[in-house]
């Protein structure tokens, strides 16, 4: 027995080795574990518990005034993205909801998605508007989870398609103000980071979590009036299907703010179906983004010019034989009327657009009526380049062209070249540069900025943020469609807001009194048709292109540009409106006379549309 | 030799309740994150408190057990049923595996594995009962065979002992696939044994032959390669895949935890990256939970348990009881060990509860039903008739042991 009992407790003592033999191992791993790998095993944690999340900021909306109320013409809408874990969710279930709910938003191949092993995470369908989805979610099926997702929804369809341009597949604004303006409209995207559980929700215990909340992207107005712009574009397509015009464009400017009130562009297109656009110029605003040789319309200019260095006046005569010879070069009226040779007057030489009247201004500005100088040229340069700034970007919140201006002393046949330039060619500028310029010719001489922003809305109300943000000082931001190197700062392909709205007097009030003058004389047969009503003072000046074909221009003249560019006010007052038209098609004649009837139309139709009041005489 | 009655032993009984209220604490602070991830994961419904209040009174019940056995009822009494009770839990087994085959609802099943009784809002895992039951046969089993002298004999001993052995066995791992309670169950048989006297050449014959076995029934079923596979990867530091998942999230849990852990509610594991967090891997989210320091204690708790329980057994004169001690420590030490070890993949995975903190009704009353007896022998352990009937402290009484001990040798 006792022999037995010492044998027992030999054996509870073997026990009692293995417990703690198998504790100490325990402990000692347990040590390793937590103490030696510790880092190792939370760097592990982290890469697994940690979600790291963008937050979509919510797109700013644009809006047009419509008679001085906003209204939204690009709205958000919500969409969802469908999302499961193949491992978990039913898939017979959810492909049966998705193909009877949401058919045709399906991303992917369903029976693809199933064959991967060890997939826990499936985007299957996209853009799935919220009733289909919230369909989708009643059947509960779990392990689905709905992602939101914005998309621009258009209400006006085309209009002003190149103002507004589109958003791409990636969110990111293309052409248009959303392009232009993408960072505004944008906002800013937020950040979260946090710890997560396995369905990858968002835990309250993490100690590090951090979050960021999206900027929402700025409401933005735009200076467009909605209802003038419908009809411009209406009157537009008019003309499209009258004359042998393929794209017309059409500009409409405050005369004091240079507010841009129209700016059509036709054959637009439907935003929300940009990627069936054929033609991708369609998506170019071509009275920014294309400059062409102005003609004619820049007799406004070189006129101006000489008159306000007082070197020439309406009533100062000249000359005509009908044409010119400038370095070995014949320049030619197009009109050769023969009442019109011998000693005539620079009011009659604008009213029929004759090119010896503005290279005579060239000649008055270099001091010497006999021929053209060196100082001529440096003044008429001066003035295009420093005063009209017909070479720089505007400034405008949309995507810019840059323009052309050759120098006055470099190269050869400057003469010739500056000839050239008092009647339109030689140069190339964009419609917003000429009209720009050209409301500062009639409006007393003050050149403005032009903008398309009236300001962000901030709960209904127009807040002009981007005075205060957008334009912090210094030069106008410069772009170059033409990739020339400029002295000009930042040549960035998008323009943001400019940074400094110029408000520069370049002309003085006679100058700009004299010059509308001329341009209501230019008017008298459109009054006497009674085209122009009674009561309102209507100048313009027409311009007939031609195009540059292989180099050389093509005096056949069987390819030109129409433009005509004017101005409205009541009779005896400051004008309110300037209005330019351009109207081109491959191969077509279009002279400034067909534009002015296109003119006749948008100036008519301005006047009811803002229901102009007449003036006294 | 008297033996009068005297205080239970303290020790155990403090770590039994203490682990089951540290159990309720753990499950209070991972239970809604356990409801959750089930609620958006299968579309369940679970009340956040659910899992908290299924554990509340899995203890209560526990707690009730424990001392009914310790109490109420005496050893002897249990001593009596040894053989009836062993009777009935291998024939619950044989009517649950009738049932599942049958494909009954009252026998309900989980991921292929039939081991519940389906019984209303109430299930029971006769494999526990099995356990226990065993732990009492064997104890009357074996000392009555000593008794009798035939210890080691074939006809009388092994013949029936492998019978009752082998039918429970593989009503447990070949009929409910529980690799676990199998585990436990050869703990339970072994720890027995060696205290039975067995002679030490059967003893070991017998160990090898059973080793022999467990290696083959893995190396012929792929599912138990896969774990050892998986085992080895983790242990090695190989490339992660679905069958190491388990075992890497729980050393996950128990590595982020570093010292001292990170702190109650705090734990990110349980929200649905580790497996069983509340049942089978609870060990590890209190790794996380309460740091190296926590699991330290852990651990010393449960290793004051089982000293004791030996402490116990080595005082217990009479052999019935003394065996029926060994073998409730066999098998929590089976439970502790192996849950452990494969939550720090120094084991594979085996599917077993931690006794008295893990999630599970069953399984907790009935250890708890089991310790309460060892308490109540713990009562009945031998001292020479004490001299000095008034000394009440523990340390007093184990030097009195110790000295009788000292005297007798």
């Amino acid at each position: 027995m006792s022999q037995n009992n010492v044998n027992i407790k030999k054996r509870i003592n073997i026990l009692k080795r293995v417990v703690m033999f198998a504790l100490l191992i325990i402990l000692v791993r347990l040590f390793f574990i937590q103490i030696f790998e510790h880092d190792i095993w939370v760097a592990k944690a982290s890469e697994q518990h940690t979600l790291l999340e963008t937050i979509t900021p919510k797109r700013g909306e644009i809006y047009m005034m419509d008679k001085g109320e906003p209204v939204a013409v690009v709205l958000n809408q919500t969409a969802y993205q469908i999302i499961i874990d193949p491992a978990v969710t039913d898939k017979d279930q959810i492909k049966s909801a998705l193909e009877t709910h949401a058919k045709d938003y399906i991303s992917v191949n369903l029976d693809e998605i199933y064959q991967q092993e060890g997939l826990r995470y499936a985007i299957v369908a996209k853009n799935v508007p919220r009733e289909n989805a919230s369909k989708i979610a009643e059947a509960e099926i779990s392990a689905v989870w709905f992602q939101k997702n914005n998309q621009r929804v258009y209400p006006e369809g085309n209009l002003a398609s190149e103002i507004l341009g589109f958003v791409n597949a990636d969110g990111i604004g293309q052409y248009g103000v959303e392009g232009s303006l993408n960072q505004q409209l944008a906002g800013k995207e937020g950040l979260l980071k946090t710890t997560a559980d396995v369905n990858n929700v968002a835990l309250s215990i993490g100690k590090d979590n951090v979050k960021i909340p999206a900027e929402d992207g700025k409401n933005v107005v735009l200076t467009i009036d909605r209802g003038l712009e419908q009809g411009i574009e209406e009157i537009g397509a008019r003309h499209i299907d009258s004359t042998a015009a393929t794209n017309v464009s059409a500009l409409v400017l405050d005369a004091n703010t240079s507010e841009v009130l129209a700016m059509a562009n036709l054959p637009n297109y439907n935003p929300a179906d940009y990627g069936n656009v054929t033609d991708a110029s369609a998506y170019l605003n071509f009275i920014t983004e294309v400059p062409y040789e102005p003609a004619s319309v820049c007799k406004s200019f070189a006129f101006s010019s000489a008159i306000n260095e007082g070197v020439m006046s309406a009533s100062t005569t000249y000359f005509n034989q009908g044409y010119e010879i400038v370095d070995g070069w014949k320049i030619q009226n197009a009109e050769q009327r023969a009442s019109l040779y011998g000693t005539i007057d620079m009011k009659t030489a604008l009213y029929w657009s004759l090119n010896t009247g503005s290279i005579h201004a060239l000649k008055l500005l270099g001091g010497n009526p006999n021929q053209i100088t060196q100082v001529g040229r440096e003044k008429l340069y001066d003035y295009y380049h420093n005063k009209f700034r017909l070479d720089y970007p505007t400034g405008i919140e949309l995507s810019e062209a840059e323009g052309v201006i050759p120098d006055p002393n470099e190269g050869w046949g400057r003469d010739s070249v500056y000839a050239n330039m008092t009647f339109g060619q030689n140069l190339n500028i964009t419609m917003l540069q000429t009209a720009t310029a050209y409301t500062s010719v009639v409006n007393g001489g003050t050149w403005r900025t032009p903008t398309i922003v009236k300001g962000e809305l901030v709960d209904g109300q127009i807040v002009d943020t981007w005075t205060g943000d957008g334009r912090g000082g210094g030069t106008p931001k410069v772009q170059s469609l033409l990739g020339e190197d400029s002295d000009r700062q930042d040549p960035s392909r998008v323009a943001g807001p400019v940074e400094n709205k110029i408000e520069d007097k370049i002309l003085s009030d006679e100058t700009s009194a004299t010059m509308r003058d001329m341009f209501i004389n230019n008017r008298n047969y459109k009054k006497r048709a009674g085209i122009d009503r009674n009561g309102y003072d209507i100048g313009g000046k027409s311009g007939t292109a031609q195009v540059i074909k292989d180099g050389a221009y093509d005096n056949t003249m069987s390819e030109t540009v129409g433009t005509y560019i004017g101005f409205v006010a009541p009779s005896g007052e400051m004008p309110k409106y300037v209005i330019m038209v351009k109207m081109s098609a491959e191969g077509q004649y279009l002279d400034g006379g067909i534009a002015s009837n296109f003119f006749d139309d948008v100036q008519n139709y301005l006047i009811d549309y803002f229901k102009i009041k007449p003036g006294n005489n | 030799m008297i033996i009068r009655k005297h205080r239970s032993d303290l020790a155990i009984l403090f770590a039994t309740l203490g682990l089951m209220a540290l159990g309720l604490i753990i499950i209070y602070a991972i239970g809604p994150m356990r409801a959750n991830v089930l609620n958006s994961t299968y579309g369940t419904d679970y009340d956040p408190n659910y899992f908290f209040l299924g554990q509340l009174r899995s203890v209560g019940l526990s707690v009730l057990a424990f001392f009914a056995a310790f109490k109420w009822i005496p050893y002897k009494y249990i001593q009596k049923i040894a053989k009836p009770l062993m009777i009935a839990a291998l024939a619950l087994s044989v009517l649950l595996w009738i049932l599942s085959m049958a494909g009954s609802s009252l026998a309900k099943c989980e991921l292929g594995e039939c081991r519940w009784f389906n019984l209303g809002g109430l299930s029971f895992q006769p494999a526990e009962l099995v356990k226990l039951a065993l732990v009492i046969y064997l104890a009357d089993f074996l000392a009555r065979k000593k008794e009798e002298g035939t210890i080691g004999k074939w006809q009388e001993f092994w013949l029936p002992l492998l019978i009752v052995c082998g039918a429970s066995l593989f009503l447990v791992v070949i009929a409910q696939g529980d690799l676990g309670t199998g585990v436990a169950i050869i703990s339970i048989i072994f720890g027995m044994l060696l205290v039975s006297g067995v002679p030490a050449k059967q003893y070991l014959i017998m160990l090898a032959l059973v080793i022999a076995a467990a290696v083959g029934a893995v190396a012929t079923s792929s599912h138990r390669m896969e774990r050892i596979d998986a085992w080895l990867t983790t242990l090695t530091g190989g490339e992660s895949s679905d069958s190491t998942y388990h075992v890497e999230n729980a050393m996950l849990a128990i590595g982020t935890g570093g010292f001292f852990g990170v702190g109650i509610g705090n734990s990110i594991q349980a929200t649905g990256y580790l497996p069983e967090s509340i049942n089978d891997s609870v060990f590890a989210i209190m790794g996380e939970t309460f740091g190296f320091v926590g699991l330290a204690l852990v651990i010393m708790v449960f290793g004051v348990m089982l000293v004791r329980m030996l402490k116990v057994a080595e005082a217990t004169p009479e052999s019935e009881p003394k065996l029926y001690v060994v073998g409730v420590f066999s098998w929590t030490l089976a439970q502790v060990v192996v849950n452990i070890m494969a939550m720090t993949s120094l084991v594979p995975v085996t599917g077993i509860t931690l006794p008295l903190l893990s999630y599970g009704g069953t399984s907790m009353v009935f250890i708890a039903f089991a310790l309460g007896f060892v308490l109540q022998i713990s009562c009945y352990t031998s001292r020479e008739v004490i001299k000095n009937e008034n000394i009440s402290s523990g340390r007093r009484l184990r030097g009195t042991y110790h000295s009788s001990r000292r005297r007798s040798s």
